[in-house]
């Protein structure tokens, strides 16, 4: 047998391990009685006691959900797909705005020795800050609540790709560098034909770090500003003590944030290179 | 015969001890290059040799003295001078091609495209290299990156090829292989060459003339060795030629003692810098 699907079969058995132990630990809560009415229901009287759901019951509801991802019943009840959406599109929106801001300033601090020593100090005090501190000021200064999480995106996913950049801009090789020296390559065409394609790895790696971090800060943005995203609804589902949904949106969380880095990671492929 | 390249008073200074001191590397180096030359440069680790070819490469700056090309200064980099780097240099994001076609690119902007693609498949054919053209350096094995390198070098027809120690990093075998391709372009092309290397053996086969360096700090090229075996050589025939062990057996002495005994006589007063490089034929000499 091949180790890949010894791998496979031995994570399908892990599942089914946490599954059995997950359902024997979880118990089913004591139902309160049959004939409630609605309201009885939404007051939590439908059980006796809340209790951490059990796997199967996740996957019922999870079923349930992804049958009809992006219905729409007011800003209370939508679908976890149309709250993922909400989540992603503003990571991306963040995320490329840092980019934006990422690559030509990490090339100016990686090839100028001068701008690196003089940002540096401002990179080590903003980069340790959490995002969300910056969440009150975004506030009161853009008046938008979507925008101001895209903010709080762009200020964290800003600090790996820019430092990633301009380290891998400052680690060419001096001989490639040198390739470019006796070809008489400009300065512009030495950016763009060596260290632009030599750099590319790196700045890929630290996309990969900043893609990661902006889903996890996205979360907590949206558990403050509320409205929409699966941030907000995870806190939602709080409120409404549904914590059969909370457990099914960890999971769903979990599964985009690896997507979202499976793409990049599929993207940098191309790009890396073997010396 | 109008001199190609000049060298003159050349020296070379680093700062030691935070800036406080200097150190001489090499000076006074003076020597001459013509047209269509193989000229290697001998010396031990820490002459200067690499700062020698770097400053007529124009990627390094002596403290002292001037080089001319063509009654031309040299000041930077130029298309003029290729360089073939110890360790290959080749971009490994690059195909064996795509790096020859960059080069060519560089040179010849005006080119159009098929015509630089033909070039470089010419080069590539040139160094036996047709096949593996699409292949990343990291799938070609180190004499073959070296072979690259090589045809890069050529395919932008510099007036001065400069080579530092190409064949140093390869085992014995494949660079006795690559010597012998190099020496049948070197005939093709009559390309004029500075090389810098370790090899006694290299350096005969190779050059008409073969500069020694003493050793540093404060190095000088004292002596010039005049390789009198008529070209076409190669590795099989060069060995049996007379002039060759007698080549051999003075490169030899000098790298073992004779570094030494310039220093003395410099001391001595016996010999001044005026007299470098002195010109030696060892094979005439008997």
């Amino acid at each position: 047998m091949k180790e890949k699907t010894k791998a496979i079969l031995l994570s399908l058995g892990l599942l089914v391990v946490f599954v059995v132990i997950g359902e024997l630990i979880t118990g089913t809560g004591e139902r309160g009685g049959d004939n409630l009415t609605e309201y009885q229901l939404l007051m939590g009287m439908g059980e006796k006691q809340a209790h951490v759901p059990g796997p199967i019951e996740v996957f019922k509801l999870g079923f349930k959900e992804m049958s009809h991802p992006f219905y729409d019943n007011g800003p209370n009840d939508k679908g976890i797909g149309t709250q993922l959406f909400y989540s992603i599109a503003r990571v991306l929106a963040g995320f490329s705005l840092a980019l934006l801001f990422a690559l030509p300033l990490g090339f100016l601090i990686g090839m100028s020795p001068l701008f690196y020593k003089a940002l540096q100090p401002y990179i080590q005090i903003l980069k340790p800050v959490s995002p969300l501190a910056w969440m009150p000021l975004a506030l009161f200064v853009i008046k938008d609540s979507i925008m101001s999480s895209i903010f709080v995106i762009f200020i964290c996913s800003i600090w790996p790709m820019l430092i990633n950049t301009a380290f891998g801009v400052m680690s060419v090789k001096k001989d490639w560098l040198n390739v470019g020296k006796t070809l008489e390559m400009g300065n512009f065409k030495t950016a763009f034909k060596v260290i632009l394609p030599a750099a590319l790895p790196t700045i890929f790696t630290g996309m990969r770090i900043s893609m990661g971090i902006s889903w996890l800060v996205i979360v907590a943005a949206e558990m403050l500003v509320g409205g929409t995203g699966i941030g907000y609804y995870v806190w939602n589902e709080w409120n409404n003590l549904d914590l059969t949904s909370v457990v099914f949106s960890i999971v769903m969380i979990g599964l985009v944030g690896m997507f979202l880095d499976t793409i990049i990671a599929y993207f940098s492929k191309f790009f890396v290179y073997q010396e | 015969m109008k001199e190609f390249l000049v060298v003159k008073d050349l020296e070379k200074r680093f700062p030691i001890n935070d800036g406080k001191s200097e150190l001489t590397v090499f000076k006074n180096i003076n020597f001459t290059v013509n047209k269509g030359e193989f000229v290697s440069i001998i010396g031990h680790s820490g002459c200067g040799k690499s700062t020698v070819l770097n400053s007529l490469a124009g990627l390094d700056f002596p403290t002292e003295g001037e080089i001319n090309m063509l009654d031309k200064p040299v000041i930077g980099p130029s298309l003029d001078r290729g360089v073939i780097f110890q360790n290959h240099s080749l971009l490994p994001w690059l195909s064996a091609f795509k790096n020859i076609t960059m080069a060519i690119d560089c040179k010849f902007k005006d080119m159009p495209k098929e015509d630089v693609e033909k070039r470089a498949i010419h080069f590539l054919d040139m160094v036996g290299l047709k096949d593996s053209m699409d292949k990343k350096p990291s799938e070609l094995s180190g004499g073959m990156k070296q072979r690259v390198g090589i045809a890069r070098a050529f395919s932008i027809a510099p007036s001065l090829l400069l080579m530092d120690e190409p064949f140093g990093a390869l085992d014995a075998l494949t660079r006795g292989k690559l010597q012998d391709q190099l020496v049948e372009i070197c005939d093709k092309t009559q390309q004029t060459t500075f090389m810098i290397t370790h090899d006694i053996d290299e350096a005969i086969l190779l050059s008409d003339k073969i500069l020694l360096m003493s050793n540093g700090p404060e190095a000088r090229v004292a002596k010039q060795i005049i390789v009198d075996i008529p070209k076409p050589r190669s590795r099989a025939s060069i060995v049996k030629h007379p002039a060759y062990y007698e080549i051999r057996n003075y490169l030899v002495e000098f790298l073992v003692e004779g570094s030494e005994v310039i220093k003395q006589q410099l001391i001595n007063g016996e010999i001044t810098d005026k007299n470098f490089p002195i010109e030696v034929n060892p094979y005439k000499k008997k």
